[in-house]
Order: structure tokens, then sequence, then C-alpha cells
């Protein structure tokens, strides 16, 4: 008897284990409306998708490095264009074909952040601002530019680009703008609290702002536009230096065996039907700017002008500029 | 060795030697991996970056550092914890009698998940004016880790000095005081000396478990920017851009500390044979205390407890019916909507709950019957073999799961040959399955050779004379006598499994995330109370499976009264 009630008790809770028959698509990535997107492409289509969220941006790619020459993915989704040119040198992702880029229906910002090698489709951007805390820093005293947060030096919070694909963007587009020997005097000067200056996400930046700890933050503009609908006390102000334009892009698997699924992923996500998906939700990521044609961004967030990065220095410099952030600004 | 030894040692090979070679190799041969031109170049640059980079000697520094001072106060409070709660009467027992049971099986992310809702800067302890800022800056660092590990790891210095202090009997303690030593000598001159061997044990197996951590390292440490080792081992095994070598560098340097205490241990060990405790002692007595003592000694094990796990619990179940941490535990706070968004039927934590409790209760399944497998024919097999397997199953416990884990993805995903096979696959259940059977393994051989060890040959080779042959034997003769600790391993394991973190980390399906990473998640998203409402319905869950099958095992297997003639 008992031996049966326990075996009985053991099949049932296996039963839940058995494998899923393996879904069509299978999507890594690490933004807040992908889960949903997935879902109401599976309901348009019928096609199912197994999404896969392993952490950060960093984890992420960490993933699909230790994954290496046979990565498991149909479809990356993340922020970041400089990662995707590595990605793309190493193997791991291929370029988007011809026909799939031509279907979608591209605004100027959108054609701005098509690449050359083809390495990503964009599906929207955001950008880094300074965050700033209404009821710490009078409006007078609000920084203007990169440069002026030397006035905040050990009171800015800042992700360590190593643990996030939107920070490596921000450093990547600052030095181009401040120049790399200058950028990197500049923060060497202003992020002096290393508590503060190796977070690991954008959530942790509105904490470190709104509980006072730091006066300031770097934080990815649609980060603080989500705080700042919820009502709390922060302000996006864009730097006079410019601002670089972090795409949220897709790109395709080296070895995905489904692209005419992936085919199908992509029209949905380019179509109004996916851009109002990526829009249904309050998290960070669904306050980008759109990069479709006729597609407008939600009422909330204000327009930006963007300078284009470098994408060639920004992949070519990575690993040797974020370990001189890890090795300046991160905590031992 | 004959024949039938090598499926024994080739399951072994595949489970765990393979995926930890690969992993160490790369610390020699950094190329052996690499996607475009793999190799077996010999290189130490890797070994020598790891140990002369600043970065990982502080890695190192704080590991060896935070092991030394957890295995210190651990013991400490262990030993209190066991020298009161054993030779004392104290009152209100119900409420430490199982503590340190349910500590252990807590898992140490959960706690240091409480603590931080406790401690952080906007926490319950700050809202409540208990906590200045400093309080809280101490507690993200050393101290909060050592506070932490301590009130996490202690049951396991109270078990071992405990059964200790069991073998030391009453007779010698009668003795000194026939001599007219008063207790406090009693304690500092005979008893203490006596239960050096368990304390020495006691302070390396914490130190052990203090350097293979993966659940506060993940959490309170990385929050903190207190690298250690094992979350060094993690970073540079999985964020961007990845490094390999380095990785199997810091495993290895891992290892030979965890190695070199466990050589200690084993010296331990053989000194401890010499012990003086005889079958003839006469059991230990609780003794009385003096009304204000045994309030006094009372509250202090009550507080100990408190603070192991009934506070981290209470902060859970406060967490997961709380709407958000700010508002704390003002009334309008209190909701239902985390519980009820776990237990949503499309929602994805629910899915995870019934995934790990799946992946749990196969693996326990599997384990158990290897073990039962394995054990049964290392109870016949020679001296040699039944050292050496079980010396590799203990050395196993000691491998860090984030070292297993990684040789898992490294294996089944790049070497050729393994990673085209289609069961196990990597990306699939069955890989985490197998990487959580491959940690279990260890510690259901242990409990079930304990067992199988102490039936009689006879019973088997009656067996055998009536033509049973070897799967009979096990199935009818083996299995009902060790039937007992069968269960119990098979308990023991789903509770691990379900709470399991690293390997479930590195070896997520895709088809879904099971619980651990999904709460180590939803908190560094700041999510804290879906992330607590899915530790306590997970923990309700298990609790109550394990429980139930505990029950039902015990009801129907006391027949060994009964049947023995009056």
């Amino acid at each position: 008897m008992m031996k049966r009630a326990s075996l009985g008790l053991a099949l049932l809770l296996s039963t839940a284990a058995l494998p899923a028959a393996a879904a069509d698509l299978v999507l890594y990535d690490a933004l807040d409306f992908a889960g949903h997107v997935a879902e109401a492409f599976t309901k348009a289509t019928g096609v199912t998708v197994d999404v896969v969220e392993p952490g950060s941006t960093g984890e992420t790619l960490g993933k699909i490095a230790a994954e290496g020459n046979n990565p498991q993915f149909d479809i990356l989704w993340v922020d970041g264009s400089a990662v995707f040119e590595r990605l793309m040198q190493d193997g791991s992702v291929q370029a988007i074909p011809a026909d799939i880029a031509a279907a979608a229906k591209f605004n100027d910002l959108g054609k701005a952040l098509m690449p050359a090698s083809m390495a990503f489709i964009p599906t929207g951007a955001s950008t880094t601002a300074i965050e700033v805390n209404t009821t710490k820093v009078a409006e007078a005293d609000y920084p203007k530019s990169w440069a002026d947060l030397a006035k905040f030096a050990g009171a800015v919070a800042a992700k360590d680009p190593n643990l996030s694909g939107p920070a490596y963007q921000w450093l990547a587009g600052f030095f181009q703008t401040n120049g790399v020997d200058a950028g990197k005097a500049l923060l060497a000067e202003v992020l002096t609290n290393k508590d503060l200056s190796g977070l690991g996400s954008g959530g942790k930046i509105n904490k470190a702002v709104l509980t006072g700890d730091a006066k300031v933050g770097i934080n990815q503009d649609s980060s603080i536009i989500a705080k700042q609908v919820a009502g709390e006390p922060v302000v996006a102000v864009y730097p006079s230096e410019g601002s670089v334009a972090l795409p949220e892009g897709l790109g395709i698997g080296a070895k995905s065996q489904h692209m005419e699924a992936v085919a199908k992923f992509i029209a949905f996500v380019t179509s109004p039907e996916g851009q109002a998906a990526m829009q249904d939700g309050d998290d960070t990521d669904f306050f980008f700017i759109p990069v479709i044609d006729g597609v407008k961004p939600k009422a909330e967030r204000p327009a930006v002008t963007f300078i284009t990065l470098d994408d060639k220095a920004a992949s070519e410099h990575e690993t040797e500029w974020k370990q001189w952030y890890k090795d300046s600004f991160v905590p031992q | 060795m004959s024949w039938v030894d090598v499926p024994i040692l080739a399951v072994f090979c595949l489970l765990i030697v393979l995926p930890l070679l690969s992993v160490l190799a790369q610390a020699v041969m950094p190329a052996l991996f690499d996607p475009k031109a793999p190799g077996f170049g010999l290189d130490v640059s890797a070994l020598d970056h790891a140990l002369f980079a600043p970065r990982v000697l502080r890695s190192i520094w704080h590991s060896v550092e935070l092991g030394a001072a957890v295995a210190v106060t651990a013991t400490l409070t262990g030993g209190l914890f066991a020298a009161l709660t054993q030779r004392f009467r104290l009152p209100l027992r119900a409420l430490y009698a199982p503590v340190p049971w349910l500590v252990f099986l807590t898992p140490g992310y959960l706690k240091a998940m409480a603590w931080v809702l406790l401690m952080a800067p906007g926490g319950y302890l700050a809202q409540m004016g208990l906590l200045p800022h400093w309080g809280s800056d101490a507690f993200f660092g050393l101290g909060g880790l050592v506070l932490v590990h301590t009130l996490s790891l202690f049951p396991l210095p109270a078990f071992i000095i405990g059964s200790a202090l069991t073998g030391l009997g009453q007779d010698i303690e009668d003795a000194a005081r026939l001599s007219g030593a008063g207790p406090w000598r009693i304690w500092l001159r005979i008893n203490l000396p006596l239960l050096l061997p368990a304390i020495a044990l006691s302070l390396i197996a914490t130190f052990a478990e203090v350097l293979s951590d993966f659940g506060l390292a993940a959490t309170i440490a990385r929050s903190a920017g207190f690298g250690v080792l094992t979350y060094g081992i993690y970073a540079a095994a999985s964020d961007y851009p990845v490094d390999f070598p380095l990785a199997g560098a810091e495993a290895l340097v891992l290892l030979t500390l965890i190695l070199l205490v466990t050589l200690g241990d084993r010296l331990l060990r053989r000194q401890g044979a010499l012990r003086l405790i005889s079958g003839r002692s006469k059991p230990s007595q609780r003794h009385e205390l003096g009304p204000w003592a045994r309030w006094a000694w009372a509250a202090v094990i009550v507080a100990i407890g408190v603070l192991a796990i009934w506070l981290p619990l209470g902060v859970i179940l406060v967490r997961a019916f709380t709407a958000t941490l700010g508002a704390g535990l003002d009334q309008s706070n209190f909701t239902m909507a985390n519980i009820t968004q776990t237990l949503s039927p499309d929602a994805p934590a629910l899915s995870s709950i019934l995934r790990s409790f799946g992946y749990a209760a196969l693996t326990a399944l599997i384990a158990a019957t290897i073990a039962l497998i394995l054990a049964a024919r290392l109870d016949r097999a020679g001296p040699n073999l039944r050292a050496s397997v079980t010396g590799l199953a203990l050395g196993t416990i000691a491998i860090p799961g984030i070292v297993l884990g990684f040789g898992y993805i490294l294996v089944w995903n790049r070497l050729p040959g393994f990673r085209d096979w289609p069961f196990p696959h990597y990306g699939q259940a069955s890989l985490l399955v197998m990487g959580y059977v491959a940690s279990a393994l260890p510690y259901c051989l242990i409990i079930i050779l304990t067992a199988v060890g102490q039936l009689a040959p006879s019973l088997t080779d009656a067996a055998r004379l009536h033509g049973h042959g070897v799967a009979a034997r096990l199935v009818k003769v083996v299995l009902p006598l060790v039937l007992l600790s069968v269960i119990t391993a098979v308990l023991l394991t789903f509770i691990r499994t379900v709470f399991e973190l690293p390997i479930s980390q590195l070896l997520v399906p895709q088809t879904g995330s099971p619980v651990p990473p999904y709460v180590v998640r939803l908190l560094g998203h700041d999510d804290d109370g879906l992330a607590s409402a899915l530790a306590l319905v997970c923990m309700v869950g298990a609790g109550a499976i394990a429980g139930l099958g505990w029950r039902v095992a015990q009801k129907h297997l006391t027949f060994a009264a009964k049947e023995r003639p009056q």
C-alpha cells in the first residue's frame, strides 16, 4: 500500500516533468516585453515559442558564449548594436536575409539603425540619460551635460557595462562624444563611490536615486520614464554632448533550422499588431522609441535626436573597455 | 575488479569525472573550447592570472576569510545549541527542537532574501526604527555574510557535536563530579577536550560549506560587491565576454582549497577511531537547572532558533502577503495579489513550481534507484572499489554545483559525440535532471549504503540458493529491508532538488525555468513580493509532499517491532 501510494505520488509528479514537445522557435531575450510579444505571436499565427530568459543582457550573452559554435536559439532579442557585431564575428548569429529586412517598413530612425553588416534588425530604440531626483536637486542645479556630472562626484549611480548591455552602449557612445582619454579622466573624477558605480541593473539605479544614496544616476531613459509614469520624483535629462541611440535588436541564430518561423516572427514584430504588443505594459522596455513607419511612442516618452554609434570601434574595444571599467569602478 | 564493476565506474565518469575534467582542463588548455580554433595547446597564463590578478586574489582571500570566520562562529553557535539542548532540561522545547532540521532544509538564498528584506536601507528593521543606516551598511559586507552563514550553517556543527556528546555518555562526568569538580570545570576540563575531534571536524566541514556556497554568493555577497570564488566562476563562465580559462583556473583553486580541508577531515577521522567512547557508557542525562539559569539559557536557544528560521520564515510570509516593501506592516499594504499571481494557472510562477516538483520527484526516484543498485553491488565488492567509490562520492559532495553545472554545458553542448546525442540533450529538461541526479547521488549513496551494510550476507545468499536472480534479490530481499532509508533518501533528495540553485541556473531548460533561478531573477528585478510568494508556496508544497510521504512511510514501516519474537 505504502509503496503503491508513494509510487503513485512520484509518478503523478513526474508527469509534470515530462518534456513538453519542442516549440517551433527558441527565443533568447532580456527585454520586458518579449514574453508578452511571443504570446501574442503564438495567438496570431499558431507558431509556438520557447522563451528563454537567463537574466540580464550580460547573462544572456554569457549563455550564448558558453554555447559557442553550437548556438541553441533561433532568435536573440536584446538591447545593443555593438554586441550583435561581436556575435556575428564569433559565428553566433547570421546576417538577416535581405528579403526579411526589406519587408519591414522602417521610419528614418529605423533605416539609420539598420547595420551594414545585417547582424541584427532594429525593433525599437532608447538611449541613456541622466536621472535626477527632483526632490534632492533643485532645477537650476540639474546637470546639462556629461561634463556637469563632475559637480556630483561621489553621488552618481552607474551601471557596470559588464552586467548590462545598455550600459556598454552608453560607455562606447560616451567615449565617442567625449573622447576616450578625456572620457576616462572624467569618469575617474565622477565615479569615486564604488558602492554606486558597479550596479547591476536599471532598477538598482532607480533605487539608489530614489532612496537618495545617489543624487543623480546614469540610466537607460526608458527606465527613468517608467518610474516617472509610476509617480516617482525623477526626471530624465539628455546631455548636451548628444545621445547615442541604443537599438533593441533582433538577431538570428547562426544554426537556426527554422528560418520560415523566424521570418514570420520578424514580420509579426514589425507589424502594427506586434508593435502594439510591445507597448502593452508599464515596465522599462515598453517605453521604446518606435522604428516602424507610422507607429507612435507611448504618450509619456519625449522625442530625442540621436547621433549614431561607431559600432566597429565599440565592438573592437569591448573587452578592453569593459575590463577597464571593472578594474576602475566595480567593487572588488 | 571484475567486468560488472565497469558500469559503476562508467556512471561516475559520465556524471561527475568528465564534466569536472572539462572545466579544470581549461585552466591549462585555454583553447580547448575556443569556438573558432579549438586546440590542446598548453598555456598557464589563465592560471597565472587566477593566482596573481588582484581581483581574483581578493575573491580567494574573501572566500577564505569568510570561511574561517563562519567556521568559528557556526561551530560556537552549533556547539552551544547541541550542549544546551542535549544536556539540560529547558522549557519551550517545541520552539527549538525542529530548528536544526528546518534550517538545514531551507536553502541559503531564501534565508538571504529574508535577511535582505529585514536589513536593507528601506527594509523592515529600518522602518521600525530598529536599524540605523550604518547598521544596514555593515550588513552588506563581511559582517552580514558571517551572520547569515552562521545562522544558516550552525545545524551542521550541532549535528556533529551533538552526536559526539551522545557518545560521551555520563560516566566520566559523574566521576569528575564525585571528585569535586563544579559544572563549569567539568565542561572546560573534561567534556571540551573529549569533544575536540568533533569540534575540529565541525570547523572543517563548515569551512568547506562556506567555500562552495553559491546561494549567498549570488545574493547578499553579489549586491554587497563582496566577490567570492564561486560567484567568480559563475561570472567568468556566464557574463559576456566569457572567460572559460579563468573559470577553469578559479575552479581549480576552489577545488584545491576544498581538497585540502577534506584531507584534514580524513586525518581527523582516523584519529577519531582512537576515542575513549565505549558501548558500556551510561547514556547521558538531561540536567535540571535553577529557575533563572533555566529560562536564561532557554532564551538563548530560542533566540538562535528565532534568528535562524522563525524570523526569516516570518519575513517571507509577511512579504508574500504585502504589496510593497516600503509600506511595511501597514494594514492597507496587506494583499493576496502575490499569492494569487503565483497560483494563477497561466502565470509562469505556478508552472515553474510544477516543473520543479516534477524534476525533483524524477531526480529523487532515479538517484535513489541508482544508489540502491550501486550500494547492493558495492556491499559485495572488494574493499578497494568500495573505498574508491565511497571516496569519490564524498569528494563529489564537496564539488560546488556551479562547477559541475558548467562542466555539463561544456560536455553536452560542445564535446563532439555528446552534443549530438538526443538524450540527454543540452537545453532540455533531460540534462537538468541528469545534473540534479549527479549532485544528489552521493547523499543517496551514503544514506542507502549505511543501511545495506547492516544486512547479513546470509539473507541474499539464501535467496540465491532458492534460485532468485540478481534483480529479484535486489527487489524482493534488499529493497524491503532497507525501504525506510531508501524513502529517507528519496524525500531528502526531493526537497534538496526543488531548491537547488547553481545547477538549475546553468542548465535552465528551454521549455521553462524551474523555481530557484526564477526566484533569484525576481529578486534581481526587485520583485521581492512575488519572489517571496513563490518561495512560500514552493516551501509549503514541497514540505507537504515530503511530510505526507514520511508519514505514510512511518505508518506502514513499523512492522519490525510487531514481528520480532518476544
